[in-house]
């Protein structure tokens, strides 16, 4: 018992410990403070001899992980055991902590190790103390489930949910809500195990019945366990994607709605590009009316201006019948080849040609112009080099000639990379080529007369 | 861009650091983020998961990294380390000690070293004379003073250095009256300075942010074998030299040629390269100024540019996008872009940090994966800012805060921008932010939620890390971490684009330079300790390359230490080494220690850096005036006026070859015991100074064995004269004629009867009774006496010069912060023992000398 009231106290001798290796003024802590107060102090107390050898087999064991000498490091950890007999309670306390994750560590990558062994160190490490109980079982589902060891997994989950330490603290309530989602993960596994058996099932069958059955009483498991984690603030991708395809499953579509719109637009939550995602997924599936799929995206777009939904994008604002969304498909191109990553994208630069020249016909010099006069300076060096025109055209000719289209068309005939690709000769793109000269003699916004 | 379909689980809380209610993700092991959550059905995770290969290790081909450049020319010395700093004496009650910045020992110290810088001004700004404080009874001739007098008095000397150096009357005077006000003001100015000055050196020797980023580049040249490092050195660093070097296939990089140089006006702090579209391009950072180059194919530099930074710039970076743009920051808290059509523009500034207020004017800026959107970092977070946007808005990237479970009192170290620029590189999006505790992968489309954390656990401040690129095809990429005190650690990044990046594999620690001590041949201690030091100095620059092999692949990693020396390292993958692998043992090759000694022997060479403090000078000019009145012949006083005169340490050499008598034929000795005469000495608790003396046998004359035999074999031929002539009767009644018998330090063996034998030798046996019956007669002790109140010039002159010697061989032997260390107090010790050892040969020659000229008159009548 004695244990329980000390953990208790643990957080606020933590605190000044923090306090003591503080620096005033900066705030900073130094981890390799103490090895510069070590070479002058003098006076003071000295460590006991225990403390003493207890740090060096810490030191002993980290060392051995990071040269990856598991062998070396389990001999040490049996001798570190010993810190849990710290006569420092300050010490005792961190102990168990310390020894699940070397421990863990080394019995992962140990190449004689087991699951069983694993499972033996952490059902013994999650009784020392009470402070890690919720952690160790969770880590330890994760580790069985990464084996492939669902049933265990599920049994541990389920230990672990029920267990009560004391006044529920938000952090515990938070794992608490983790490991119960990480159990309606398990059942939905097993669910969609299920539903692909059922898929293979005939209608009519007896059998169908039973599972369908089964596949109810899961499904309402499930949402007990996940609807509570994903009202917390955070990145829950897989949880909300399992549970809104249960939900779609069943027929309710609001029920799914809500969690998606909740997931992306709540202000608490971060600004996940999953969430938007996930629900411009779900409506494009639903058949959505196009403003809505275009709202969407829209909000996508101001978060990752870079991703590739934002063709879709483009071509959605190209059908639409209001103007402004024309002229926002012209930005939504000239964004999407901003982007480092995004400078080979031969779809994109597709859609800028031949965006450009439909914008161009329509007379609306002005957009052209207005997303060109911010890019002027750096796009010719950065999209149009005399670099890029060699090392285009020798990788992917096709690239070549859609770029130089766009390079003459925004920057004229002088543009480097447009006079390397026209003056080119190639059998196949000599029709292009052609072609490209004639719409960039025609549409150009630079005018030569000028 | 494909962003990861599914992130991982993370709680997301707003809040300060160190939040304790936060569930801590971070309690993770990297065998944690191994695990992947499988996407859909669990059958996938068992066998289509690829089990992440386990063990990925870099095999090292040698224990340590091999010196690749011979040391520089200059001198090189550490500088301060926390005894210089800190007060060193113990607070018994306090569990834990205390950091105690000691102002008093290095106010005091700088008082007394430089009290001409410390009080001259104040003398000059008095008027010529001035009035002191006192009685009005008291006659003018007392509480004024001439300041003119005061000063020629001091006149460019200063007395303090020396507890027995002369001090006039006046200067007495003044110091009594003028002490509590000249006390006061000095203190009162310095101390607040000194205070200041030494928390922002204490707060340099916990992080030393001027190298942040790394001072060492490889620029790759014509072929993907061959290329150039660049680096400063120097004994300030402000050479930045070019060296070639080529990578064998086996891994071993050769230099070809002689390194070029450009020299700089600063020191050089920080090296980037990048080769974009084809150009390579060279920027280096200096306190004040920044500078870019253009590297030829040939490797040829050409200046573009050179800027100026009034506040002082804290880094610099160049575009991995736009070839020759490159981001300046600044301590002022501006970043500044400077492209070649635009020139510079300041796109940021804000003095004060982002997340919370912390003091440190540090600041950092680099790219992403839009040309025209930079990141801000300083200590609490890093933020994302479009530079064609209104200024001063943007996106936090990193909260030093609880959205990334920070730690209390964790702060940004260093931020870098993984991408490349290419597309191909996977990633484009990633940036790499490190603290002290942790290193995290952040997403720049999912700002504030890091993609990966992990505890580095390094000892020292990682201010060096490079990603470099994978290895073989489908390897994960190796991202290479370096802290300031020569650790490093390489970690194994991998995740497709659409996968969230993850660690392949533990983390891997690699030798630092420190692990190379055992390839250098064991040195006597003090060339030990400059090895070790060298060794130890920190990693200010690291560079690596993989260069293209046909089977295992290579891994050539170069580190740059404070001192300039190169260093380098071979490391060879060992992908999957399977179940009974650990970590194999390698050993020196007789290549490497001989590259090691022939490295050793260049350094060795090099002077050892002159020492940051000199001994204080004070007055001769009196003393080497009554030297001067006195008519003195022989080598040895005027050898002794000289070093006087030149104010330096007496030598043996300046004292000429002292006349050595003749031994007498010593019977031949027996079988040379070592054994038992160390033992003897041993027990006599004389074993050092028999080490001493067995040290020397090797170099000098073999003085003391043989003045000890001989006096044995004299004692023993003295009481064979059957008591005849007993010395010791004769030697105890008149006490030494020697005057400076007197303030000899303790512990000094009498040198009466050495003295005595001195001269007795010489004198007829049969007349030897005689001379005593008329020594006894002799008024010795008047003499003595007289000796005593002698004029005070002259005593005082000759112990001064005794004392000041002393002094001046203490101050030079150790530095003089580190006199209470048990080293500082060995070598001294030895010193004076090898001093006191011979006071015969050194000190009774000089003495009878003095003593001739006393003495010639009496024993002539």
């Amino acid at each position: 018992m004695s244990d329980f009231s000390e953990e208790l106290i643990k957080s606020t001798t933590e605190d000044d410990q923090g306090e003591r290796c503080e620096l005033s003024g900066t705030g900073m802590h130094f981890p390799w403070l103490q090895k510069h107060i070590e070479t002058v102090a003098t006076g003071g107390k000295k460590e006991k001899d225990f403390a003493q050898t207890t740090s060096a087999c810490l030191s002993f064991i980290q060392e051995a992980l990071l040269k990856h000498q598991w062998q070396q490091a389990a001999e040490y950890m049996h001798s570190y055991l010993q810190v849990l007999e710290d006569s420092d309670s300050c010490k005792r306390q961190a102990a168990p902590e310390i020894i699940w994750k070397l421990g863990s560590e080394i019995l992962y990558y140990h190449p004689k190790s087991n699951v069983e062994a694993f499972n033996a160190f952490a059902d013994r490490m999650k009784n020392i103390g009470v402070m890690n109980y919720l952690k160790i079982s969770l880590q330890h589902a994760l580790y069985l489930l990464h084996h492939g060891m669902l049933e265990d997994a599920n049994r541990n989950l389920s230990q672990a949910e029920t267990w009560r330490y004391g006044e529920k603290s938000s952090s515990q309530e938070v794992l608490i809500n983790l490991i119960q989602a990480y159990k309606g993960l398990l059942q939905y596994y097993a669910w969609s195990k299920k539903k692909m058996e059922l898929s293979q099932l005939d209608k009519d069958d007896y059998a169908y019945n039973t599972a369908s059955q089964n596949m109810l009483d899961h499904s309402w498991k499930t949402s007990v366990n996940l609807g509570a984690l994903i009202q917390i603030p955070g990145v829950w991708d897989p949880f909300v994607k399992s549970y809104v395809e249960m939900l779609e499953f069943y027929g309710d579509q609001d029920g799914a709605r809500e969690v998606l719109t909740n997931y992306a637009y709540d202000e608490k939550f971060p600004s996940n590009p999953n969430a938007h995602i996930y629900l411009y997924n779900f409506l494009k599936r639903e058949k959505a009316p196009r403003e809505k799929l275009i709202s969407v995206l829209k909000i996508l777009y101001q978060i990752v201006p870079s991703h590739k939904l934002m063709l879709e994008f483009h071509r959605l604002l190209r059908k639409s019948e209001k103007e402004e969304h024309h002229k926002l498909g012209l930005e939504v191109l000239f964004a999407v080849l901003d982007f480092a990553g995004c400078t080979k994208n031969i779809t994109a630069w597709k859609y800028l040609a031949k965006y450009l020249r439909q914008t161009l016909m329509g007379s609306h010099l002005a957009w052209v112009q207005e997303e060109w006069s911010s890019r002027k300076n750096w796009w010719p060096g950065f999209h149009f080099s005399y670099f890029w025109a060699k090392s285009d055209w020798k990788e992917d000719k096709a690239l070549a000639c859609e770029k130089a289209l766009v390079a003459g068309v925004l920057s004229g005939k002088g543009c480097r990379y447009f006079r390397y690709i026209s003056k080119q000769d190639h059998q196949v793109f000599r029709k292009k080529i052609k072609r490209m000269k004639k719409l960039v003699k025609k549409y150009s916004i630079i005018n030569p007369g000028l | 861009m494909d962003f990861p379909g599914s992130l991982r689980p993370t709680v997301f809380m707003t809040g300060p650091l160190g939040l304790s209610d936060v569930p801590d993700m971070s309690f993770m092991c990297s065998w944690r983020d191994a695990l992947t959550l499988p996407e859909s059905l669990p059958q996938n995770s068992e066998n289509g998961v690829p089990h992440v290969a386990k063990g990925l290790l870099w095999e090292p081909e040698t224990p340590g990294p091999l010196p690749l450049l011979p040391p520089g020319p200059d001198p090189w010395h550490p500088g301060l380390t926390a005894q210089d700093l800190l007060f060193r004496g113990g607070h018994p009650f306090q569990k834990q000690p205390r950091v105690v910045l000691d102002v008093t020992e290095q106010l005091s110290r700088f008082l007394w070293d430089h009290g001409d810088i410390a009080f001259a001004p104040l003398g000059k700004l008095m008027l010529e004379n001035f009035k002191l404080e006192g009685a009005r009874s008291r006659s003018k001739k007392t509480t004024v003073v001439s300041v003119k007098r005061l000063l020629q008095d001091l006149d460019g000397h200063q007395p303090w250095g020396c507890p027995w150096a002369y001090l006039s009357y006046r200067q007495r005077r003044f110091s009594i009256l003028g002490g509590p006000i000249l006390g006061k003001s000095v203190a009162n100015l310095l101390g607040d300075l000194l205070h200041e000055e030494l928390v922002m050196r204490w707060e340099q020797l916990l992080l030393d942010d001027a190298f942040t980023g790394g001072a060492l580049a490889w620029v790759p040249g014509k072929t993907p074998r061959v290329g150039q490092l660049v680096y400063p050195a120097g004994s300030t660093l402000d050479k930045l030299y070019f060296q070639e070097v080529s990578l064998t296939p086996g891994g071993n990089p050769q230099v070809l040629r002689d390194p070029g140089h450009i020299q700089l006006r600063g020191p050089v702090r920080q090296v980037v390269t990048r080769t974009v579209q084809g150009e390579s391009l060279l920027a280096v950072r200096s306190d004040y100024h920044c500078a870019l180059w253009k590297v030829s194919r040939q490797g040829r530099p050409a200046p573009l540019q050179v800027l100026q930074v009034e506040k002082g710039a804290t880094g610099i970076s160049l575009s991995p996008h736009l070839p020759g743009e490159l981001a300046v920051c600044s301590r002022s808290g501006a970043i500044c872009l400077w492209t070649p059509q635009d020139g510079l523009r300041r796109v940021y500034k804000d003095p004060d940090t982002l997340v919370f207020r912390d003091p440190s004017p540090w600041r950092w800026a680099d790219f992403t994966a839009h040309p025209r959107v930079l990141t801000v970092g300083d200590r609490t977070g890093v933020k994302i800012v479009d530079t064609q946007g209104p200024p001063g808005c943007g996106l936090l990237l990193f909260r030093g805060g609880a959205e990334a479970s920070c730690q209390k009192g964790e702060r940004v170290l260093l931020t870098q921008y993984l991408g490349e620029g290419s597309p191909e590189s996977l990633h484009s999006t990633l940036h790499l932010i490190c603290t002290q505790f942790s290193l995290y992968l952040v997403d720049e489309r999912l700002p504030l939620v890091p993609m990966l954390k992990w505890n580095h656990g390094l000892p020292s401040a990682p201010l060096l890390a490079r990603l470099l690129p994978p290895p073989g095809p489908g390897c994960p990429r190796p991202l290479l971490l370096g802290g300031q005190d020569g650790q490093l650690q390489l970690l194994h990044i991998t995740g497709e684009e659409a996968s969230t990046p993850r660690l392949a594999g533990p983390p891997q620690s690699l030798p630092s330079r420190n692990d190379s001590l055992s390839a250098f041949p064991v040195l006597e201690p003090k060339s030990q300790w400059r090895l070790q030091e060298r060794l130890k100095a920190p990693t200010i620059g690291l560079a690596a390359a993989i260069p293209p092999s046909t089977s295992t692949p290579i891994l050539s990693l170069f580190q740059l230490s404070a001192a300039g020396d190169v260093f380098h390292q071979c490391l060879r993958l060992q992908a999957d080494p399977g179940p009974d692998s650990c970590a194999p043992t390698v050993s020196w090759s007789p290549q490497a220690t001989a590259c090691c000694s022939q490295w050793l022997k260049a350094l060795l060479e090099v002077p050892p850096a002159p020492p940051v403090w000199a001994a204080p000078t004070f007055s001769h000019r009196r003393l080497l005036g009554c030297v001067e009145q006195r008519e003195v012949e022989g080598k040895v006083p005027e050898g002794l006026r000289a070093a006087m005169a030149e104010g330096r340490l007496l030598q043996q050499r300046d004292l000429g070859s002292l006349p050595t008598a003749e031994p007498p034929p010593a019977p031949e000795p027996g079988p040379d015991d070592e054994l038992s005469k160390r033992l003897e000495a041993a027990w006599e608790g004389q074993a050092a100074a028999w080490w001493e003396r067995r040290q020397g046998r090797s170099s000098g004359p073999r003085q003391q064995p043989k003045r000890h035999k001989r006096r044995t074999q004299l004692s023993s031929t003295f009481s064979s004269l059957s008591g005849r002539l007993e010395l010791s009767d004769v030697t105890s009644p008149p006490p030494s004629p020697d005057p400076e018998a007197r303030p000899r330090p303790p512990g000094t063996p009498p040198s009466q009867e050495l003295a005595q034998e001195h001269w007795a030798r010489g004198v007829p046996s049969e007349r030897q009774q005689t001379l005593r019956d008329y020594m006894a007669k002799l008024p010795l002790r008047e003499d003595a006496l007289e000796d005593a109140s002698a004029p005070p010039s002259q005593t005082s002159s000759i112990r001064a010069t005794r004392s000041r010697q002393r002094t001046l061989q203490d101050n030079t032997a150790k530095p003089p912060l580190q006199r209470d260390t048990p080293e500082g107090a060995f070598v001294p010790s030895s010193q004076t023992s090898s001093i006191q050892a011979t006071p015969s040969r050194q000190q009774t020659p000089v003495l009878s000398g003095s003593q001739r000229i006393r003495k010639k008159p009496r024993m002539g009548f």
